[in-house]
């Protein structure tokens, strides 16, 4: 078995690298794949706290590049899904820490136990990311609607395409607010995929129940009402090959939504 | 001068004293301090009752040290009458606050001469030195999860796998859920229970006599510090950091990180904190956590402290209040 390496990125900070990696490795372990998350974060990792996992941390990555014990005691396994697995950073070192040579290694030996390794980049493109990209063949590029999160998400698929090791990369788009697409106040989904001329592989809405899952320690993937939790189990079928349809966010599915496109047809276009 | 206000004085606090002799050894070590002579001494006494013999003999003892006691003041009648008599300004209080004379200054009680001081006084209020003794009560235990196994830096990969899976083994063996006060009954009706104590007290004083590492800072995520010998910490310790030791933790303030207490393999060094909140606590080769509903990333920060301390028994973390609020 040789498992598919997987980076999620994004350049910019707080766009939800972490968040993507939580829910999409938590989607395809409830899908029945076998995934470790990797966090290359070294320093300041999250990957833990968003899975609930802190206190279950005894070994991390640094432990197991030094040597001090071995690559499967460090794997932590998840409270509630025996298919997923997280290999944390140290909070108490720096990038430095690791090597591009050792996360290449690391990755290579869990190829063969593990169908998915995700690897959880930290924001920049300084050694953080040039480690976490080292043995990663794909490469999953988050990105938000904003000018800013976009023009760094183009420096990084910039970055991407001159690395021969990665044979492909998605666009992820996330915290998409389409009442303020519709109002105009908000880039569109096509306006970005436009500019970044990426495949798209997701769209994820804002959703305020994140900061609650976030603080709980637990993905919003579990949460099946969640619109936003829904997009992010799309978002693991697509990855394992499946067809599906983008979640259609424009439509207001609430009584009162309807109600209003009744009205709304009935008074014709004047808003347009 | 009405106020309880004393010029080129000195605010001798000895209201927590129960005894005559009490108040007598602690002035004693305050007043020999080269910057008390010849000040005026304002004595705080508590609920002590003093007669007109006692506390002139108390006088007497300030004023043989170069010192005079200017005002009393005490909740008791008694005291207050024979201060009054004996030509002290007195001041009546109502509710004491006790508070430390000197923050840096701790008096050294001389055993043998409060006992002495007890045979002429004639006190008989029970020693406080117990008052402590009995309050530490077991509260919770957090179930130890594994063990951390000590794998060398050129390890073997066959060996380190035997004693992976042996201490994986292990930990599962011990029972998730224990209980702390059959375990205490148990102690109490061994009959080597004397000897136990004599072996801990006797590697409470080599932890003791350790080094000690003193830091008046928050100890921040990402931190570490290390220390061969204890730590004393005068902060926080916020979660994402962490603190090992040889010998004891103690931590004046929230710990939220992660505490290792004698990590050379000391089962006898302990953990205290104001404030237990720790993502992990680990002593020797033994690891606890916290429990997963307890998942908070950050601990609220009350006025309300409870000191706790975390021990090694039985090969389990426990943690128990140091005083009942």
């Amino acid at each position: 078995m040789s498992g598919r390496v997987i980076v999620i990125t994004s350049g910019k900070g707080g766009v939800g690298k972490t968040t993507t990696n939580a829910n999409i490795g938590t989607a395809l372990a409830k899908a029945g794949k076998k995934v470790v998350m990797i966090d290359t974060d070294l320093g300041l990792r999250n990957l833990d706290l968003l899975l609930g996992l802190e206190n279950r941390i005894v070994y991390t990555i640094v432990d197991v590049v030094e040597k001090r014990c071995k690559l499967k005691q460090a794997l932590v396994k998840d409270k509630k899904n025996p298919n997923l697995c997280l290999l944390a950073a140290a909070q108490t070192r720096d990038k430095t820490a690791v090597t591009e040579e050792q996360l290449k290694d690391i990755c290579e030996r869990l190829q063969k136990d593990f169908d998915f390794i995700l690897v959880d980049c930290p924001a920049g493109i300084e050694q953080g990311f040039q480690n976490a990209v080292a043995g990663a063949s794909e490469a999953i590029v988050v990105t938000t609607p904003e000018m800013s999160a976009i023009r760094d998400a183009d420096r990084i698929i910039g970055l991407l395409e001159a690395k021969e090791e990665i044979k492909s990369y998605h666009l992820l788009l996330n915290r998409v607010r389409p009442k303020l697409i519709k109002s105009n106040d908000m880039m569109s989904v096509d306006e970005v995929v436009d500019i970044l001329s990426a495949e798209l592989i997701g769209i994820i809405p804002e959703d305020t129940g994140i900061i609650t899952s976030t603080n709980k320690g637990e993905p919003i993937v579990n949460d099946e009402k969640s619109l936003a939790g829904q997009a992010y189990m799309n978002v693991a079928k697509r990855i394992m090959g499946e067809e599906v349809p983008f979640l259609n966010l424009e439509e207001d599915n609430s009584f009162m939504g309807k109600v209003k496109s009744f009205f709304s047809h009935l008074v014709g276009k004047e808003k347009k | 001068m009405e106020k309880g206000y004393v010029e080129n004085g000195f605010i001798v606090d000895v209201s927590h004293a129960k005894k005559t002799s009490q108040v007598i050894c602690e002035l004693s070590a305050i007043l020999d301090l080269p910057d008390a002579q010849g000040k005026d001494v304002f004595l705080k006494l508590g609920a002590l009752e003093m007669n007109r013999t006692q506390l002139l003999s108390v006088k007497a003892m300030v004023e043989s040290m170069g010192s005079n006691v200017e005002k009393v003041s005490s909740s008791s009648k008694l005291t207050l009458q024979s201060a009054s008599e004996l030509g002290i300004d007195t001041a009546e209080i109502e509710n004491v606050v006790p508070t430390i004379a000197f923050d840096n200054v701790k008096p050294e009680v001389n055993k043998e001469l409060e006992v002495a001081l007890d045979k002429i006084f004639g006190d008989d209020v029970s020693d406080i030195s117990n008052l402590h003794k009995d309050i530490n009560e077991p509260k919770e235990v957090i179930e130890p999860e594994e063990k951390i196994v000590q794998a060398n830096e050129d390890f073997s990969q066959e060996a380190a796998h035997d004693e992976i899976n042996k201490v994986i083994e292990e930990a599962n063996n011990i029972d998730a859920e224990i209980d702390i006060n059959s375990i205490e009954s148990e102690i109490k009706e061994d009959d080597s229970v004397e000897e136990i104590s004599e072996e801990i007290k006797q590697h409470l004083k080599e932890t003791e006599q350790l080094p000690t590492l003193y830091i008046q800072r928050t100890l921040r995520s990402g931190q570490s510090l290390k220390s061969e010998g204890n730590i004393v910490i005068i902060g926080d310790v916020n979660p994402g950091s962490e603190i090992i030791a040889t010998g004891d933790i103690t931590v004046w303030g929230i710990l939220g990180g992660i505490a290792h207490a004698g990590c050379d393999g000391n089962t006898y060094a302990r953990v205290r904190a104001l404030k237990m909140n720790p993502i992990q606590l680990r002593i020797a080769d033994i690891l606890a956590r916290r429990p997963d509903t307890a998942n908070i990333p950050y601990v609220q920060k009350t006025d309300t402290f409870v000191p706790e301390e975390a021990v090694m028994r039985n090969k389990k973390i426990v943690i128990h209040k140091l005083y009942e609020v």
